[in-house]
């Protein structure tokens, strides 16, 4: 066993430690993150550069609905 | 076994397939006569727009060999091969459309290695530009002769001709049309990619009888296997059964899964390393947004890239799950998909599928095709032959090089051909990829996120970081483990996650440290990082205050 594999063992048992469900909540978790990320984001990085016309011209709505797929996904699988 | 043979093709079949390469040849050609200079060539003049720019994405990211091999993987290790196509892709497109592709797009370069000049040196973008040329001319070849392979032994069809017509129809198109015709052929394959999978995930899903269906009969493949196991003493521990039913349609695998596809490897080498590293860093898939109309169209084009992402593992991956269902008896699973498409495809709609197969293949081959001759042509021909090179003259060393690309890739396809799998060779070019975008997105990120890193420290970790995953590949090797009589230092089958999560590691490292160690920082570079044009310019215009307020 050289001090690479010692090292390698501890990480590994240490990330086997932790419980699965736990698991899911940092996959979540990061994707809520990320969710609230967008919805703060300003209107002059979402919309085009005269405002959005339509409201589908925003691009907040489409990331939101992506990532909530995901999170949904995430959840569930 | 179901079926084994090749499934045979009808007149209608050949129908629907000559249709699709008629109107994709067409496109590309009509594009082509609107060509004239290297932006148009290299950038589609800058006039792309966000839905068809969205759709080359999702359509370059899938190859011809995903459409066959994600689903086979689905059949042997379950769903948890999706995590590459959901969180693998949809964080990284966000964050990418809304922080780097604007930034990448405001700066006005043609390549990611021209704007990592621009913030390091030279040197960096050479290293860079070497390492993706490698990797695109040997992945072209890789790309066509695997295809090959599968078209030979899925459809029966002649291996030498398949790699030989391929490579003329996609090398003709791009040839003439460049980005351009890549993206929008790329648009039309993208929707005969979606269509050709989707009729193989309905007509699972009815033969089956529904996902609640699918469900109960993978709950009963599952326990069938776990009593077999059981009964053959191979395995005698209950846990290890039940691990294995709960892993085909989990997403989250444990850390110590036999499957190759952990969750420590899935978090942290594919959703915070290698995905964002392709998604911001690759120039095959960048290149396409630096092609947009505008800012926004380059941020849009994310955005609807990454909703058309969240159905892409339903339509390739389900069908790996539904066939181990229909066809539990096969023994490997890159023969699921195919077999699956003789049980449920009539004949007339395989021709779909084949279609489907040939755009995932096409829409690949010619984004590599054209990124590649985008970086012969500017970060080598202009950068150090000719740097006044007009732009008439750049279209044409453009042209030059697509062709020498076509013919190196199927000199390269034969080359593999000839070379025995078993040499070791062809599953390296395989993980080429994996040896420098961990390093790659290390620089990049740290470049663009902390003003004091410096071009030499990013040179040096960067060939530090790439010799990190090489060493690592090269100590998983059994031959060079069994020769040092070390034990293997990763446990799972393929690790090319965790090469990238150290490699990464050591780059970033190294790269704080000897930036901390070095000069400052040219003001000219921090033009390049976050928030920096503002303040050089608001530096720049306090300094003109102050000769103003001297003078």
């Amino acid at each position: 066993m050289t001090p690479l594999h010692r090292f390698g063992e501890f990480l590994r048992q240490s990330l086997q430690a932790i419980p699965l469900p736990a698991i899911r909540v940092l996959f979540l978790a990061s994707l809520v993150a990320l969710l609230i990320w967008v919805l703060r984001l300003p209107r002059s990085a979402t919309c085009p550069p005269g405002g959005a016309k339509r409201w589908d011209e925003n691009l907040k709505l489409g990331a939101s609905v992506a990532l909530l797929i995901q999170i949904l996904i995430y959840a569930c699988l | 076994m179901l079926l084994a043979a090749p499934t045979p093709l009808t007149l209608p079949d050949y129908v629907v397939i000559a249709l699709y390469l008629a109107g994709t040849i067409a496109m590309g050609v009509l594009i082509g006569k609107r060509i004239k200079t290297g932006k148009d060539f290299f950038l589609g003049g800058r006039r792309l727009p966000w839905w068809a720019i969205g759709m080359s994405l999702v359509a370059t990211d899938i190859g011809g060999t995903d459409i066959i091999g994600v689903g086979g993987a689905a059949f042997s290790h379950g769903l948890a091969v999706a995590n590459f196509e959901w969180i693998g892709c949809v964080p990284a497109m966000i964050v990418g459309a809304f922080v780097f592709i604007p930034f990448l797009y405001r700066s006005g370069v043609y390549t990611v290695p021209e704007f990592l000049e621009r913030r390091y040196n030279v040197g960096v973008r050479s290293v860079m530009a070497v390492c993706w040329l490698l990797f695109m001319a040997c992945n072209l070849g890789i790309m066509l002769l695997a295809s090959a392979k599968m078209m030979s032994a899925v459809f029966g069809w002649n291996e030498v001709a398949c790699i030989v017509v391929t490579a003329i129809l996609v090398g003709g198109y791009t040839f003439v049309g460049g980005l351009a015709a890549v993206v929008y052929t790329d648009m039309i394959q993208c929707a005969v990619m979606i269509a050709g999978c989707l009729l193989i995930l309905v007509l699972g899903l009815i033969e089956v009888g529904g996902v609640g269906e699918l469900r109960a009969r993978l709950a009963e493949v599952d326990a069938r296997e776990a009593a077999a196991v059981n009964e053959s003493s191979i395995v005698t521990d209950d846990v290890g059964a039940a691990k294995s039913s709960s892993e085909r349609t989990s997403l989250i695998l444990p850390a110590d899964t036999e499957s190759p596809f952990p969750w420590p490897g899935i978090y942290f080498g594919l959703a915070l390393i290698l995905s964002p590293a392709y998604w911001i860093g690759n120039q095959a898939i960048v290149q396409r947004s630096l092609g947009a109309r505008s800012e926004f169209d380059a941020k849009a084009s994310y955005i609807w890239g990454a909703l058309l992402k969240n159905i892409i593992p339903l339509i390739v991956a389900v069908p790996g799950l539904i066939a181990v269902v229909l066809l539990p008896d096969l023994k490997s699973g890159d023969s699921a998909i195919p077999n699956l498409i003789g049980v449920l495809l009539p004949a007339g709609l395989r021709g779909l599928f084949v279609a489907a197969f040939l755009a995932a293949l096409m829409s690949s081959i010619d984004s590599y095709l054209n990124s590649a001759a985008t970086i012969v042509s500017n970060d080598f021909y202009k950068r150090f032959v000719d740097r006044d090179v007009s732009d008439e003259r750049l279209l044409k060393v453009g042209r030059i090089t697509t062709v020498a690309l076509v013919a190196w890739a199927v000199i390269f396809a034969f080359l593999l051909t000839a070379m025995s799998e078993k040499s070791g060779l062809y599953a390296i070019f395989q993980t080429l990829m994996a040896f420098f975008q961990g390093p790659a997105f290390a620089v990049l990120l740290i470049g663009v996120l902390w003003r004091r890193a410096t071009g030499n420290a990013a040179l040096i970790s960067l060939l530090c970081g790439i010799g990190t995953s090489i060493s690592l590949y090269a100590l998983n090797q059994p031959v060079i483990y069994a020769a040092l009589g070390w034990e293997p230092l990763f446990r799972i089958q393929e690790p090319f996650l965790y090469f990238s999560i150290w490699a990464f590691t050591v780059t970033a490292v190294l790269l704080v440290v000897l930036s901390l160690l070095s000069g400052p920082v040219p003001e000219e570079k921090l033009k390049y990082v976050f928030g920096g044009h503002s303040r050089a310019t608001s530096t720049a215009d306090s300094s003109t205050a102050t000769e103003g307020g001297t003078s």
